[in-house]
Formats: structure tokens, sequence, C-alpha cells
């Protein structure tokens, strides 16, 4: 990297709010959002030189566009700030903190606002669920059919039976240990629902099947919120660490980040790693050039991950692609509480997708701010003890668009 | 107190008592979904057992009545010998409550803890008379109602439990069981029902002046509520509207009790049957009804009794200005919009909201209801889903707080004067993870 890329904090709404019933429109989520997060960080709103944001489909669901001028709205001091959205589904947030962070590299900002936003419950879920059907190949894959996405993930997990063999009953352990640590979370939206293993594993009707072997218990969830984290290059952490009496040191930065981009149809990219380990290459490859460039030998160096756990299947195919096992032996690290919040390499303190929720295109952004709060010993109830280093992985689509970040302090 | 200092409390096995009401089976899924082995008891067997299908419902999960059992008060001995927190959610009679506490002293294991669900009534007259232990054991646990939606609840022990002891079962209720917990003192409503039932009960008395949906306007979800206050009351029923009213008005003494007097029009409506919600035909203050297909909506005229058609086009151009502010998250431009708006409509809403700070911020001190304002915040956020009082003093700013509160004849708070003097610091509002925002609608 020419220039490090600081994160110097941020904040994250309450995911269990309802803005819809609220009757609150996109902005409010903008403001709340920014406002919060210059309250957490004590920046004075005139140091911040551009803003980005990540939103998947807010044309669809509330029928707003041009998001980055919601960014100029939420502070006079704003006005002029140059500001663009950027979009890649459900990782439309990683996508924006790349973006971001790649001006700091260049040398073109100092500091970088980037909010992650979704505002999702305006609509049922039936036709939410079609609009999430934009984020795969919609005419091949989603058009006509109700609940695309399950379907799709349902078919990952088919695809890992056949190669591997998988039993429900591990991807049942993966729902309870989400739904278990997003009750530790304060902002989680799931912290005051019932789950227990027990549940996760049953079939009935209020744990019924919607797409092939995706049951609701393997699901995340439909999510309104918002994450704004603030990026910096080391001249401004310099000044900021100075002004506060803080320890540069102690400043968590990406270490790495890893971005590729799959085939977008499910098939395309099942044809295409036939003859590999690893189910989907690309996602392995983008960990591995984030653990290349944070100059991290493999996963064991890190303390904690926080992955893209839309459903279950996607969180044990993260397993064997980070490395925690062998390709196809992602049970294992399940069986052996590897992943719990007390194990070796937690998975998802937060309660990830599944149990703190899933505003599509925030969810990048609250990934690194969870992997922030680890690293400087701030995640509370869900904190993984001396946590130095955390990766992420956002995915977009059917496994389509991987970003991976590695979050440290030295 | 650290948690590390409590006492050690069990609470594995649980018996609920008056299991089949909402309460019951309410109290009965938190405590199954919070991992206890949950005993339902009714007056028969199939009652308790219609309890495990609401379970199911409110925890969307068939599995969850695997650790749950039912049984009736013949076995009462039997079902008690094992546990270790006896939750009662009877009606809410005290001759009933006694009664079965008195019953329950004579077989009760001598750990476990006595709790009552009720929503305001002694916790000392319910326990009068009865054995040491069972006075030493006993709290009230007021949760609100539905609980799994709303986390709010008060404890209010008996003066003869252990500080000790109450302060783990609250560590429990607030780690373990998800709950938003304060302490209350053994008043008339504890804190949540005496400060809200204040503000809904003022709002039904204006109605008398005003009409019910101008005051529901007037005092709409923009002043910082899930829903207008009447529409809460026909919600919540009228029959518990008058038993909480009319027991702090008997019980209690404050500045402002003459807010506690039911208005006339809803006496005589009650005794016609009118209970609000839970009787659609005869309505509360509103009354829904279908025609030709079509959901139809009529509201109460309070002078004639009668039903009359919702105006749709009732707007007040304030009530609009501040909406729009708040629908953008503009929530300080939007109370500032409502405490500069002029007109006599606008003073009607704010004395009922500035008068909703005093009061909340006079239930707190050492000879009152709760100990700090932090308490009065968390339970009108967690089981009212209202703005906070010291959230609304934020916005408001305190010197407009209290030049409105003179304006509007209302008493100040010791903890305003100590704000103004400089002595505990500002912005007030100080719950983490709670944003004040999200309770002002737009």
């Amino acid at each position: 990297m020419t220039e490090p890329v600081f994160i110097l904090g941020g904040y994250q709404t309450d995911f269990a709010r309802n803005w819809t019933k609220e009757n609150k429109h996109i902005s409010a989520m903008f403001n709340e959002v920014v406002t919060g997060a210059l309250q957490a960080t004590q920046i004075p709103p005139e140091d911040v030189e551009v803003g980005h944001v990540g939103n998947f489909a807010a044309e669809l669901y509330t029928m707003q566009g041009h998001l980055g001028a919601f960014l100029v709205e939420t502070h006079p001091a704003f006005s002029g700030l140059p500001t663009g959205r950027h979009e890649a589904a459900c990782a439309s947030g990683s996508i924006a903190l790349l973006a971001a962070s790649a001006e700091i590299e260049a040398g073109r900002y100092d500091l970088s606002m980037v909010v992650g936003v979704e505002q999702m419950k305006s609509v049922d879920s039936a036709r939410g669920g079609d609009f999430l059907g934009t984020a795969a190949w919609y005419e091949k894959e989603a058009a006509g059919i109700s609940y695309p996405f399950p379907k799709l993930f349902g078919r990952l997990g088919d695809e890992y039976d056949k190669r591997f063999g998988l039993k429900d009953e591990h991807l049942a352990h993966i729902a309870a240990i989400n739904y278990a640590n997003a009750k530790k979370n304060p902002l989680a939206q799931t912290r005051g629902w019932y789950m227990s293993e027990e549940h996760a594993k049953s079939q009935d009707r209020f744990n019924s099947n919607i797409g092939g072997r995706i049951k609701i218990s393997d699901c995340s969830q439909v999510t309104d919120g918002a994450i704004c984290v603030f990026l910096a290059s080391k001249r401004y952490t310099e000044k900021y660490a100075k002004a506060r009496g803080l320890d540069i040191n102690k400043i968590p930065r990406i270490l790495g980040w890893g971005h590729h981009t799959a085939p977008l149809g499910f098939d395309e990219k099942v044809a295409e790693s036939r003859d590999n380990p690893y189910v989907l290459p690309h996602t392995r490859q983008a960990i591995l050039d984030a653990f290349n460039r944070a100059k991290v030998a493999d996963v064991w160096a890190v303390d904690a991950i926080e992955t893209h756990d839309c459903f279950t299947t996607s969180e044990y195919m993260a397993i064997d692609h980070f490395g925690l096992t062998a390709p196809g032996k992602s049970w294992q690290a399940i069986e052996e509480g590897v992943i719990e919040l007390d194990g070796q390499l937690p998975i998802n303190p937060s309660g990830g997708l599944i149990g703190c929720g899933h505003p599509v295109g925030g969810t990048g952004v609250r990934q690194v701010l969870d992997a922030y709060r680890q690293v400087t010993g701030t995640a509370g109830g869900y904190q993984v003890e001396g946590a130095k280093k955390v990766a992420t992985l956002n995915i977009g689509g059917s496994g389509t668009t991987s970003c991976t970040f590695v979050v440290g302090v030295n | 107190m650290t948690t590390e200092t409590l006492p050690a409390v069990r609470l594995e096995k649980v018996v609920v008592l008056g299991a089949n009401g909402a309460m019951g089976a309410g109290s009965g899924a938190l405590f199954a979904s919070g991992g206890c082995e949950v005993t339902l008891v009714a007056r028969d067997i199939g009652k308790a057992e219609q309890a495990l299908g609401q379970i199911q419902g409110i925890a969307k999960s068939e599995t969850i009545i695997n650790s749950v059992s039912c049984a009736t008060y013949d076995d009462l001995a039997t079902v008690l010998a094992g546990a270790d927190l006896i939750f009662e959610c009877l009606a809410e009679e005290l001759s009933l409550k006694k009664d079965i506490f008195a019953r329950v002293d004579a077989v009760r294991p001598p750990n476990a803890l006595v709790a009552t669900v009720s929503s305001g009534l002694s916790i000392r007259e319910m326990s009068a008379g009865l054995s040491q232990g069972f006075q030493s054991h006993f709290a009230g646990i007021h949760l609100y109602n539905p609980p799994h939606v709303m986390t709010g609840v008060e404890v209010i022990p008996h003066p003869a439990m252990d500080r000790g002891l109450v302060a783990a079962v609250e560590d429990l209720l607030a780690n373990r069981f998800g709950r938003a917990v304060i302490t209350c003192t053994d008043t008339p409503a504890f804190a949540g029902n005496r400060i809200g039932f204040k503000v809904l009960n003022e709002v039904a008395q204006l109605a008398e002046k005003h009409g019910v949906q101008l005051m529901d306007t007037l005092v709409g979800p923009y002043t910082g509520r899930a829903m207008a206050p009447l529409a809460t009351v026909d919600l919540v029923g009228w029959d518990v509207h008058q038993a909480i009213v009319d027991n702090v008005a008997a019980n209690a003494t404050d500045e402002a009790i003459g807010s506690f007097t039911m208005p006339k029009y809803m006496g005589d409506l009650i005794h016609h049957g009118h209970l609000g919600d839970k009787t659609p035909e005869l309505g509360g203050f509103y009354r829904k009804f279908t025609l030709d297909g079509k959901l139809r909506s009529e509201v109460l005229d309070p002078a004639s009794g009668k039903y009359v058609a919702v105006d749709p086009g009732l707007k007040v151009p304030f009530v609009e200005q501040v909406r729009a502010y708040h629908r953008s998250g503009r929530y300080q431009q939007g109370i500032d919009c409502f405490m500069e708006a002029e007109g006599a409509q606008a003073d009607i809403a704010r004395k009922v909201i500035l008068g909703y700070v005093s009061y909340a911020l006079n239930r707190v001190g050492k000879d009152e209801v709760v100990a700090t304002y932090a308490d009065a915040d968390r339970i009108m956020t967690a089981g009212f889903n209202w703005a906070p009082p010291s959230g609304l003093v934020d916005l408001i700013g305190l010197k407009r707080t209290a030049a409105m509160l003179k304006r509007y004849d209302l008493p100040s708070a010791p903890v305003l004067d100590a704000a103004l003097r400089g002595e505990i610091p500002t912005p007030l509002f100080n719950l983490p993870y709670v944003t004040p925002g999200r309770y002002f609608a737009g």
C-alpha cells in the first residue's frame, strides 16, 4: 500500500428498528447515522473531505436514488462535499470502503466518511425477495421465482453435499451460534428473539423450508440499518491522535484487502470450479489477497472473523475458504467449537447477518465497524478477548462479488 | 454492586400461576426462551394447555414447549417442590392474589423466589401476614405487555428482601432475559404506568372539550410515541385504564393527582360495556367496522356518547411541519418548530408534553418512585415506546424547558434545577444504545 488507511471509528443504528413504521424517509437514516458517528468519534465535520455511500437498491425499496447527495444533507459543513454511491449487491458497503480507501492510499484525500445503508422493511417479504433477485441474473435466475436467493444458497449447500457431503445439523449449529452471539449485541436485530439449536434443527410450521434445504432459521434478516465509519490517512490520524492524546499504534488500520468477481450465474460458478478444491475459488482468492497484503501467514493469525452468513450455507463455505479446515471439512471446525464466541477463532461475534441483521448494502461497512470495535476492545458483551486482527468477508450475489478486509492494530 | 459480588440465584425451574392469561403465556414464553424449565398452572389442565399454543406462537417455535409442562392448582404442592421462581399472573384483584400467596406460603421451598406480575397493586398488602421467609423472597416483577415486544420491567422488592438478592435478580433479568430493568418503590402503579397513565388520562380529560381526533393529533406520534394516546387506551382496554387511574387517584398524593380522575363520559360508556378494542362492536375512542367491504373508522364524540365519521381532512399545520422534520431525522428542528408554534392548539399539545416531563422527573428521588431520572427514561422507552423525558429536555433545551414549565404553571423538578445550576452534566439523556430519535415519528 502506498499510504496506510486508518479507521477512526463510527456508528451503527439499532438494527431492530423499523423505519417505515416510524414513518421515516431514508434521509432520516443518513441523518442519524452521520450525527451518531460524528458524536462517537468527535471528528469536526469540517475535516471531512469526501463521502462514499454503499447501497444496493434504494430505488426499488424506497423509490430514491442519488444517495451520495444525502450525505451533504446531514450537516451544514458538508455543503459542496464530493460524494458518490456504490453498488455491488450485498457487497455494496465493501465497495464503498474500497473506493474510499483507494483514494486515501493515493493521497487524494485525508479523511473520508463511508456510509452503508439499506431500508428494506418498506415492502412485504415477497416483494423484497423479488427485489433481492436483482442481485442474481434476474431474468435467468429470479424472474417469477419466489424467494430466489434462499434457493440459490440452498444449491450452494447441495453442491457441498455433492462434492464432500453436508449434514443439515451443522448448518443448524451455525444458526444457533449466530443467534446466541446476537443476544450479546445491543444493536442486533434478533437480540430479543427466541432461538435454540433444537429449533434450528426442527422442520415444522415455524421453521419451514423456503428454498431447497434452506429453512427460515438458516436465513439472514430483512433489516433496516445504517452504518458510518471514518477512514483517514496517516497525516490526519497523527493530528487526530495527538489532539486526543492517543497512541497512533492503537488506532486500527486496514492491513489488507481482497476483491474478486465471479460469473454472475450460479451454474457458471459451479461449472468453473468443477476441478478446483474450492467451490467458490474467487472468494478464496479475495481472502488470500487480503492475507497477503496484510502479511498475514494464514487464518490462525487473525483473532476473529466477521463473515457473510446471508444463509448458513455461506458461512459453511466461508469456514473452509478462510482455511480453518481443508476444503469440504467445515463441519470439523463446527463440531470442535472453533467458531464459537469463546472458541479458537470466533466467527461472527456480532451475530453476523443471521443474528445482527443484514441491511444489504450496509453489511460490509457494519462488518468493518465491528472489526474496529473488536481490535479496540470496545465490542462490549461480544468482545473477543485480546483481539488484535479481525478479517471480514462480504459477498454480493450468489458468491459473485467477494470482498475481504483485514483490520488490525499493531 | 458488581456482578462478581452478587449472591448466586438459581433460576432453572419457573412455575407460572395463572398461565392462561396474556401475561401468563407471555411470561411463560419469556422464561422458556431464557432456557428455564417452565410449569404452567391454571384452573384446569385444558386452560393450561391452551397457553402452550400461545407460547409457541410468541416464540415462533414448536420445540420451545419441550421444556414446558402443565398442571392445575390441585397439584400445587408437588409442582412448587422444585421451583426456583413462582411467578404469579392472576387477574389484577388483591383478594385473589392474597389467597394464592397464602397457599404458596404453606408449601414453597425455603429458597424459592415468589413474584407477582401485577402492574400496580401494593406488594406489601399482597404479602401482609405471610411468613418472614415468604416476604424476604417476594417482589413485584412487572413485565410490560407483550413481554416479547416490550422489554421494560419494574422490580418492586418487598422491604424485607435482601438488597443483594434484589440486585442478583435484576442482573439475571437484564443479562439472561434481555430486560431493561428498573427498581421501583412500592407505590401505586409503580413508575411506568404512573407516568404513562397520567398523560393518557389527561388527554382523555381534554378530549371532552377538544374532541378525540384532535387530541390524538395534537399529542400524536410526532410528540414521541409509537401510537396516539387515546388509541393506546383503546388497545390497553378501558377497564384496565380505569383500574390503574382509580388505584392511583385513591392511593397516591402528588402535584398532579387531578389528572387521574377518569372523565365521567368514560365511566358511563364502561357501564354500557365499551372497553376499547376488546369490544369491537361497541368501540372505545374509536370504532372500526366494515361497510360495503371497506374498513371504516368512527370516532367517539365524548359530549354525546355517539360515534361519528373520522375526519380524513383534519390536519394541524404545525403538526404537519414537525412531522416533516422528523421524517428526515431532523429531530432538533422538529422540536424547535413544536416549541415555537403559535396558537391555542400548540399550547394544548405543549402543556401535555411539558406536563409529562415535569411529572416524570418529579417521580425521581429519595421518597419517590425511582432513584434516578435514567430509570424514568428506561421504563418510558422500553415499557411504553415513548420518548424519554430527559431526552425531551435535551431537545427542548434546559432553559427553554424551565421557561415552558413556568408558562404552563407546571412544577420544575430537582433534576432540572440541579442541571440548571450546572451540578449535573448535560445533555441529560444517558442510556446506552437507545436513540431518542426513534420515538419521534414522521
